[in-house]
């Protein structure tokens, strides 16, 4: 089963859901657990999945939709291979967090929320990342990059650009 | 029992009742948006808060259990107060959109807003302006108005089971709707817009159409199935608007199906008849009633004169009681002759033969609350929520809130499969030998023999399935069976039926409180019409007429005698065939609906000297008439109809006749008073006060609305008025039925009645569909926007393979004749079987078929039409 809808092809093997299904014990109350270890796994909820753990879990589709879009970390369509978390809390915001997103918007055409066009980036202010200290930060998958400034990350974004389309590596976290 | 004080007042009530009921038993009824009686509460709308006058605290109504000594103030002042915010809260994103609303004027919010005066809200927040959600054609949901009390996603999971909407997102940004922002996709049972407490859910159909408090209301019966529905029609001048319901109402407790509630734009159809034809040179030209009568008549009695048995009369189930005992006595003394059937005999006779003989009654031993209470359901041969919603309903809910077994012995999966334990798969014709098997396993203390399990292997049914179903059944205390169409139509229905009967027997399910057999009726008054002798077997009361004392009954109490040889379909069309009969009056039914090779059966009709239809709507015979009357259809007339439950409900006018149209029964008393003949009937009230004089026991009844509080907060009163019974009596059946089982042995049937599955190719069959009812619904514009066109239903492997999509064209072809099919794929059926809805079978459909046509030798009962074809993608 090929998913198309968003300009990427994902192939969704069927087998693979139940198994993360059955991993957890088919059980209805692992539901969350199963979505995110979904999630990790193809960087979003797609729909024929979320049918299908449905199915596996004996909830009714509405349910399994209810449940996708009750928490925010659950993502419906398909996201950049960076995640730009630009924390926008006001520690950040007075140390000029706002000129770091201004400056990803300028430099790869993206809105808050929106991925570039190759898949490469999404773009995601969020509040507090409870690093005060290093302001203004970003987080980018799970790793933290501290005291940027506009420059530094027009620098970072290179960076991700060369290991994006090159190797899997992921820059050194900045200390 | 605990004693409660509700606002100085004590009373008494079952310890574990809410605040809410107990206030209502006091006399102070409580309001409420989130409640429900038939739900599990929820305590989401915060409106029935009630005071603790101990603690002071306030605590919601639905749902605190009482305790023993609680003092309850419902109204004092803090209540007030409790209420009014929290209507403000409600209000804090709810447009003030009343006047251009369909709900003004019936709106709980806007109600209790007036009754507490909070008009606006206090806090200061944005108005959601979101664009409705018109994607379905049916519902308009309206997210800005919604105040997320939940009701139409609980109804929704808990009564319909169906699971269409949920809420989505989280916090002021909930909506409700169906997942992943798709059109919504259900049975359209609308129940969600008739628990609705706000216009968050609208009804597209009429859409700005209405102002509620212009409408007049008639409460009524429905007469699509054979559930009983009671129902209200809005009407505005006349002119039906919309049907709704009311919590609690009738045997539905105010559920309808989507026929019920979308299905009424047929008797306002343009294309309606509306004046009397008769035939001109080949043509049928308009007439008026007043020539056309006489003319009628005289040929009638012409045609009597030359002798008994010359006339023969077809009933469609659906007439009222009243028009079948009268069409029926016209037939049986006017007209002298005993050929007389009805579309009963296809939806029913195979079962109500062995029923009425073994238990002398056709009211069935169980109701929709014993099948909710049982422990095993088996649903034989049968689609409930399809051929009877509301039998739907119950069976989910058994399974649902009791933890019922249920096993459904089908040939293909349908919409309860998925709450069923266990699906065993028997093929059209196996019923008989299938019930054989099980009633022989059981008698033997539940073992499959070599021999059984063979035979269950032949007829596609896994023994491993009919081992656990006899396990469950042995160990259950409350045993329901539930019969279908396919049951009952199926060749060997006769047999079957006759067969289960003994089972239950056997078992003792017969003399067992909550046991018993429950036959699904897809007409709205099978068994009324089969109660008033409208099929040539039985005069009314159910009395074999081939028993000459009781032919003496009613040859004394009508004053003539009574012919006996007569005959039901077939033999009406073999008789037509030889000549012997000359006339045919049929009321309102079609037998080309279900007699295929049309060709034959327009050749057969074309004999006739005289054919007379009464109908609402033009079809394949009104086109052959030589007199078309028009008849006026359950909303513009009145009458009574037994539910499959047994209940003998009322139908009510809501509308005036449609042109020049009449009901049946004032056609037939005119018809047989240009006759000149005796029938002792001023008018319409006199047949239904005769048939309540002769039968007490069918005087109206309805269940008991014990729901005292409807969804709008409005009472509804529980009847004081004692009913009669509406199920079979059980002592009176258990006297009986050992009387029968001496004299009724088990007949064998030919086991090669089933069809073979094909090596290649598919097994065609024709069902029917939760959107359609007959073929009267294909004139309603509402419900032909639902399901528009006949899809062949084929197995979603089998599509994906070929990869073709829903609306992909098919040529399907059989021995007879090819036609060119949309496809549907659909999950749940094996790989060699297609269906298409009966509704949709035209003469292209039916010349699939051929002329090859199976009657049951003993009932003269057509059985439903399989046939082995092929199917090819059209590119």
């Amino acid at each position: 089963m090929a998913n198309t809808e968003h300009g990427v092809s994902i192939e969704i093997n069927e087998e693979e859901i139940d198994q993360i299904c059955e991993e957890f014990g088919n059980r209805e109350g692992a539901v969350v657990q199963i979505l995110q270890t979904i999630q990790e796994k193809y960087g979003y909820v797609p729909a024929e999945v979320l049918e299908r753990v449905g199915e596996d879990l004996g909830i009714p589709h509405s349910k399994m939709f209810g449940v996708l879009t009750f928490y925010s970390q659950f993502y419906q369509e398909p996201r950049g291979k960076f995640i730009l978390k630009v924390c926008v809390g006001t520690a950040c915001h007075v140390r000029g967090a706002g000129l770091l997103v201004d400056k990803i918007k300028e430099n790869l055409h993206i809105e808050a929320g929106e991925n570039t066009e190759d898949m490469l980036f999404t773009l995601e202010p969020v509040a507090c990342l409870g690093s005060c200290a290093l302001a203004p930060m970003a987080m980018v998958n799970g790793n933290t990059y501290g005291k940027l400034s506009a420059d530094k990350m027009v620098e970072l974004i290179n960076q991700f650009q060369e290991e994006g389309s090159g190797s899997d590596e992921e820059p050194v976290p900045a200390s | 029992m605990v004693k409660v004080t509700i606002n100085g007042k004590e009373v008494e009530v079952e310890s574990g009742t809410t605040i809410l009921h107990a206030a209502e038993k006091a006399g102070f009824p409580i309001p409420t948006f989130c409640y429900n009686p038939r739900m599990d509460p929820a305590g989401s709308c915060r409106i029935c808060a009630v005071e603790l006058e101990d603690s002071k605290r306030t605590v919601m109504g639905c749902i605190t259990a009482v305790s023993d000594g609680m003092k309850v103030l419902t109204e004092s002042a803090k209540v007030h107060d409790a209420r009014k915010t929290n209507l403000e809260l409600l209000l804090l994103h709810h447009p003030m959109d009343c006047p251009v609303c369909d709900c003004g004027g019936e709106c709980p919010l806007q109600n209790m807003s007036f009754s507490y005066g909070a008009s606006d809200s206090r806090f200061e927040s944005h108005r959601n302006d979101e664009p409705e959600d018109m994607k379905s054609d049916v519902l308009v949901f309206n997210s800005n108005r919604c105040i997320l009390c939940g009701k139409c996603v609980r109804i929704c999971d808990e009564i319909q089971d169906v699971h269409a909407i949920g809420f989505i997102n989280r916090g002021f940004d909930t909506i409700i709707g169906p997942p992943l922002g798709k059109k919504l996709d259900c049975e359209f049972c609308g129940d969600c817009l008739e628990v609705c407490p706000t216009g968050a859910i609208t009804d597209r159909f009429v859409r700005y159409q209405f102002r509620p408090w212009q409408m007049e209301k008639t409460e009524t019966t429905c007469t699509a199935c054979g559930s009983g529905c009671r129902m209200l029609v809005d009407t505005e001048s006349e002119a039906i608007v919309r049907i709704s319901s009311k919590e609690g109402l009738g045997p539905n407790e105010g559920s309808i199906c989507v026929v019920g509630r979308f299905g009424f734009n047929y008797v306002q159809n343009k294309e309606r008849l509306d004046k009397v034809y008769f035939k001109k040179a080949q043509r049928l030209v308009p007439g008026k009633w007043p020539e056309i009568m006489p003319k009628i008549a005289d040929r009638l009695k012409g045609i009597v004169a030359g002798g008994s048995g010359r006339v023969a009369g077809l009933l469609s189930s659906r007439v009222p009681l009243e028009d079948a005992f009268l069409f029926q006595r016209f037939i049986r003394q006017t007209l002298r002759s005993n050929f007389i059937d009805s579309g009963a005999r296809r939806g029913l006779m195979n079962m109500a033969l062995p029923l009425a003989q073994a238990t002398g009654t056709l009211r069935p031993l169980v109701d929709h609350k014993d099948i909710e209470a049982a422990n095993v359901i088996v649903v034989l041969g049968g689609d409930p929520a399809a051929e009877s919603n509301i039998t739907g309903l119950a069976i989910k809910k058994a399974v649902r809130k009791n933890k019922a077994d249920l096993y459904l012995v089908h040939g293909h999966d349908v919409s309860i499969s998925t709450r069923s334990k266990e699906v065993i798969r028997a093929l059209p014709g196996a019923e008989a030998d299938f019930v054989r098997i099980l009633r022989k396993a059981l008698a033997s203390g539940g073992t499959l023999d070599i021999a059984a399990k063979d035979g269950l292997v032949r007829m596609g049914a896994s023994p491993e399935g009919v081992e656990r179903l006899i396990s469950d059944l042995k160990a259950a205390k409350r045993v329901v069976f539930v019969t279908g169409r396919r049951f009952h139509d199926s060749e060997t229905g006769l047999e079957a039926s006759e067969e289960l009967v003994r089972l239950l027997v056997d078992q003792g399910w017969i003399s067992s409180e909550g046991c018993g057999l429950f036959p699904l009726t897809e007409l709205g008054n099978d068994m009324g019409v089969l109660m008033m002798g409208g099929t040539s077997e039985w005069l009314p009361g159910l009395l074999d007429v081939s028993n000459a004392e009781n032919r003496k009954v009613w040859e004394t109490h009508w004053g003539t005698s009574l012919e006996v040889s007569g005959g039901g379909i077939r033999e009406i069309l073999s008789g037509i065939e030889s000549g012997k009969i000359k006339a045919l009056i049929t009321l309102g039914e079609n037998p080309f609906e279900y007699i295929p090779d049309a060709g034959h059966l327009r050749e057969t009709l074309s004999k006739l000297e005289l054919l007379v239809v009464i109908d609402h709507r033009q079809s394949e015979i009104a086109d052959i008439a030589h007199f078309l009357l028009p008849s006026a259809t359950a909303f513009e007339r009145g009458g009574h109809v037994v539910s499959a439950e047994g209940f003998v409900q009322p139908i009510v006018p809501s509308m005036a006749y449609w042109g020049e149209s009449l009901p049946e029964a004032e056609i037939i008393l005119q018809l047989s008073r240009q006759m000149g003949s005796s029938l002792p009937f001023e008018d319409f009230s006199a047949i239904t006060a005769e048939i309540f004089r002769i039968f007490p026991d069918l005087s109206p009844s309805t269940r008991n609305a014990s729901h005292f509080q409807g969804g709008t907060g409005e009472i509804v009163l529980a009847l004081t008025k004692a009913q009669p019974p509406h199920k079979a009596h059980r002592e009176s059946v258990v006297a009986r039925v050992g009387e029968w089982m001496k004299s009724s042995p088990s007949a064998s049937t030919d086991p090669a009645a089933i069809l073979p599955i094909p090596e290649e190719g598919f097994v065609l069959q024709l069902s029917k569909s939760i959107n359609h009812s007959g073929t009267f619904t294909i004139h309603d514009a509402s419900l032909m926007t639902i399901e528009g066109e006949g899809l062949l239903r084929v197995p979603r492997q089998w599509a994906r393979k070929r990869k073709l999509k829903k609306g992909s064209c098919v040529r399907v072809r059989s021995a007879h004749g090819d036609v060119s099919l949309p496809i549907d794929p659909v999950a749940g059926l094996s790989d060699r079987e297609v269906h298409f809805p009966v509704h949709f079978a035209d003469e292209r459909i039916q010349a699939l078929f051929g002329k090859g046509f199976s009657w049951n030798s003993r009932s003269g009962v057509p059985s439903s039409q399989s046939i082995t074809v092929t199917l090819e993608p059209v590119l």
